[in-house]
């Protein structure tokens, strides 16, 4: 067991990092050609839902599928049907990427269903112009969210109550023992 | 995760530097430089750039695999991580928490198994496989959860791989000095033939790489070059240990294990312990109040003539948002760091340079009443006229702070100020059973000795304690406002501001110095109770449906009935809810306690809420603190959690403790310690519940 603590200190570490592991690009929404280039859209998380997502562009030459990395990108947003439309268009940086070769945006989205969403890429005289369905499922409840930082207090109150037991196995064995 | 990896660093390096202080051996740095190597490894795996490819080339996802199964585990081994870890984690949690694990037959038969050569080679061989084939690298691609997993299979079973290879210490091998040999070739073997099916594949194996693809570079190039990293480095890192071993099993005559290792002289003290020396801590302690003073004359001049916009004024700002968060941070970081520096103080000890308070603080004010009743009013004040939103309201309210501390202090004899009247030190008073620190004496033996009892006597030169606490018998933080005049005064250098473990002083009830018993203190606990409560109330009137609930009635009532809202919505809260939940559980209790003991052990229990009430306090707080320096707000909701978290779980723990002391058998330990636990459950879930709510933004000034 003692060589196992450093581990599970790791595996702890490993777990509390996970969050740290999401970058751009975690799933395809879109690949299209259009004109010069060739676009396309990534969204993390890969299932998109209420609330914040991260979209990326990735734009690339067709010819030589070499990463464009100075062009203007918008996203332009979309939510056909129903009383109210919702739109609005969004600039794609590379500022607000972790991958510097994609073009990234977080977005609030505030309603589920189907979303339309065109990608926009100029550079000088060359304009790109692709569209797609970006499906996005209702929010997740809060308590989904975040269970992992909910079930801390079981598993430790979990491994307390082990704790006690082993204790009280080690007095019954050793009773002069002390830890 | 880079943070996560910084605080292991700076575990181990703790550790290192605490065994070296006993026992050095010749390959100490080694190891040291092999742990951090490892580590950095680590990083660079799972939170460099590195990572961001790992999704558009198979190659970039390669090296971080290679990284995690093969480069970082050994790497940390060598850095024999056991000691340097548990000599940098604190010793009690070590010796009760991890001691009964550590001990344990059955994990000891479990470890073993584990790190067995055939167990730990067939983990190692079917995690690296299952996971190559197509569906499940396909899953890991499409869901960050499946990713995270495959990440860690690979590191765990490297880390059980490594383990029969570096053992942790001298002559602690379980196998023959041949056997690492055909281990590491045939590791080898399992490697050769995945990275050959990357290599003469023909064809790309895993889709999701086809879709997108940077530069000139093809996915099947792509995956050609991922199996020659995985083959060619890969193989290296199973054929030197492999030739390593072959080469120790030929030259049998040499002991590679052989330490040389000598013992070192005990030194004395950490740098830590270096920094809160006695002599350094008073003129610290009266920098930092000039520094305060300073700070709030600027918000006084700033309230009563800056912009009346709040987050554009210092007086809107300092005081409601970053001066509460980084006190209570202090508080649970250090000690009470807030009346160390308070400024009231320093203007009060000035004004006792000319007037020489005569009179004795009225017997019938001697408890804790007036704060309580302070603090409810200030509870009420607070959300009914939003002070926080008021720069001029909040300088008046400094300026009379400064006043009424003068006023008393300048007529009674004492810090009456600060231990009968002020509702912020009382506030303090309570957090600070939570410290990690405390003032208190190096060895009783030489209090024993002692015949001049300086420390709360004084001389002639320096008063002695002003709240009457005697340190020998000083047992908690309670009324303790570290103005470090007893360190000051102590003619044998016996006392200092010294470890202790957070939330001890809940679990006992020792008799304290000017306090006497908590058992027998009912204004003690109804302080206590109030700060507890005032912390979900408090953090409640922010969120959107108690705002409406109090506007609904606010219109029901009249346009001046919102004071009268709050009003019945503090008192409900902070007041009338703790009643009726202590009585309750006072009720439970009345059932298995004997009666004559039963009001002592509901004003013990009382504290067991404390650890969740701060536990919101900070969560609370640290919304405040967070808004005001970031937009970014992903991070602060899964702190709050855990702030909660921790105050439970410190809650839960100092209620049984308490509950051990007046039953004996676990069913009757389970029988009192319930309806408390169950209270600090319900606060907990009122707790979550708030912290979900959608909650009101207050000044943001940077």
């Amino acid at each position: 067991m003692r060589r196992f603590l450093p581990h599970c200190f790791f595996a702890l570490l490993l777990l509390a990092g996970s969050q740290a592991l999401r970058a751009d690009g975690t799933k395809v929404v879109l690949q299209k050609q259009a004109g010069p280039y060739l676009i396309t859209l990534f969204s993390d998380p890969s299932q998109v839902r209420v609330g914040r997502v991260d979209l990326s562009v990735l734009c690339q030459k067709t010819d030589d599928q070499s990463t464009v990395l100075d062009a203007k990108v918008f996203l332009h947003l979309t939510k056909p049907g129903g009383a109210e439309i919702v739109e609005f268009t969004v600039p794609a940086t590379h500022d607000a990427a972790t991958n510097k070769t994609l073009y990234a945006a977080h977005l609030d989205l505030p309603t589920s269903g189907k979303w339309r969403v065109k990608v926009d890429a100029r550079r000088g005289s060359d304009e790109a112009s692709v569209t797609g369905d970006l499906n996005v499922l209702p929010k997740e409840p809060l308590l989904v969210t975040y269970w992992p930082f909910l079930v801390i207090v079981p598993l430790i109150a979990l491994l307390f109550a082990i704790n006690r037991r082993l204790r009280k196995g080690r007095e019954l064995r050793h009773p002069r023992a002390r830890l | 995760m880079s943070l996560a990896l910084l605080f292991t660093a700076v575990l181990y390096g703790i550790g290192w530097v605490r065994i070296r202080r006993l026992i050095r051996t010749e390959h100490d740095a080694m190891r040291l430089a092999c742990f951090m190597a490892g580590l950095a490894v680590v990083w660079l795996a799972i939170d460099s750039p590195l990572d961001t490819f790992d999704k558009l080339f198979l190659s970039a996802h390669m090296t971080q695999h290679l990284l995690l199964l093969s480069i970082a585990p050994p790497l940390l081994l060598l850095g024999q991580p056991l000691l340097p870890l548990l000599r940098g984690l604190p010793k009690p949690f070590v010796k009760e928490g991890l001691g009964p694990f550590l001990t344990s037959p059955a994990c000891h038969r479990l470890s073993h198994w584990l790190t067995s050569m055939p167990v730990a080679w067939l983990l190692f061989a079917f995690s690296t496989v299952v996971w190559h084939f197509p569906p499940a690298y396909e899953l890991a691609l499409s869901s960050n959860f499946f990713h995270d997993l495959q990440h860690a299979c690979f590191f765990w079973t490297g880390v059980l791989f490594w383990v029969p290879l570096i053992q942790q210490g001298p002559g602690k091998s379980r196998y023959p000095s041949w056997a690492p040999i055909p281990y590491l070739l045939f590791a080898d073997l399992v490697n050769t033939v995945l990275s050959a099916s990357f290599v003469f594949a023909g064809r790309v194996l895993y889709p999701s790489y086809e879709s997108v693809h940077l530069g000139s570079m093809s996915a099947l190039t792509d995956q050609t070059l991922a199996g020659a990293i995985m083959w060619v480095p890969g193989s290296i890192v199973y054929l030197v240990p492999a030739v390593v071993f072959a080469m120790r099993l030929l030259s049998p005559e040499r002991n590679f294990a052989e330490e040389h290792v000598r013992r070192q002289p005990k030194t004395s003290s950490v740098f830590g312990q270096q920094l809160l020396r006695p002599k350094w801590l008073p003129p610290a302690r009266r920098f930092a109040q000039w520094a305060m003073l300073v700070t709030a004359v600027a918000v006084i001049a700033d309230g009563l003539r800056g912009s009346q916009v709040a987050p554009l004024n210092l007086a809107g700002v300092l005081p409601w948002i970053h001066w509460r968060a980084l006190s209570i941070g202090a508080l649970l970081l250090i000690g009470n760091m807030f009346c160390m520096a308070c400024p009231f103080t320093l203007v009060r000890d000035g004004a006792r340079r000319v007037i020489t308070p005569k009179l004795r603080w009225p017997k019938v004010l001697r408890s804790k009443w007036l704060p309580v009743v302070l603090l409810v009013l200030y509870f009420w004040t607070y959300e009914a006229f939003s002070l926080w939103n008021s720069p001029s309201a909040t300088a008046w309210i400094i300026v009379g702070y400064f006043t009424a501390s003068l006023a008393v202090d300048s007529l009674f004899r004492g810090a009456s100020f600060c231990k009968y009247v002020c509702p912020i030190g009382q506030f303090h008073f309570i957090a600070s059973l939570l410290s990690p620190r405390e003032v208190a004496v190096r060895k009783q033996s030489v209090c024993g000795t002692c015949r001049t009892h300086d420390c709360i006597r004084g001389n002639e030169t320096t008063r002695g304690c002003e709240l009457y606490l005697f340190q020998p018998k000083k047992a908690s933080n309670l009324d303790c406002t570290f103005c470090l005049d007893c360190v000051k005064v102590c003619p044998h250098d016996n006392i200092a501001l010294l470890p202790v473990l957070p939330a001890k002083t809940l679990v006992e009830d020792p008799y304290r110095s000017s306090i006497g018993k908590l058992g027998r203190r009912n204004d003690l606990a109804a302080l206590a109770l109030l700060i507890v409560f005032a912390a979900f109330v408090n953090a409640a009137g922010m969120t959107a449906p108690v705002m409406m609930f109090e506007h609904k009635w606010h219109g029901r009532l009249g346009p001046h009935a919102m004071p009268l809202v709050v009003g019945i919505f503090v008192l409900l809260g902070a007041v009338a809810a703790p009643m009726m939940i202590v009585a309750l559980c006072s009720a439970f209790n009345r059932l298995v306690i004997a009666p004559d003991r039963v009001l002592d052990s509901t004003r013990r229990f009382v504290y067991g809420l404390v650890p969740t009430g701060i536990g919101m306090w900070v969560a609370h707080l640290l919304y405040h603190f967070a808004t005001a320096w970031s937009t970014s707000l992903s991070f602060v909701t899964p702190l709050q959690i855990l702030s909660l978290d921790a105050g439970l779980l410190l809650s839960l723990y100092v209620i049984l403790r308490i509950a051990e002391q007046y039953a004996a058998g676990i069913r009757g330990v389970f029988s009192i310690a319930l309806p408390w636990a169950a209270a600090a459950l319900a606060l907990y879930g009122a707790g979550i519940w708030i912290l979900f709510q959608p909650m009101e933004m207050r000044g943001m000034v940077h």
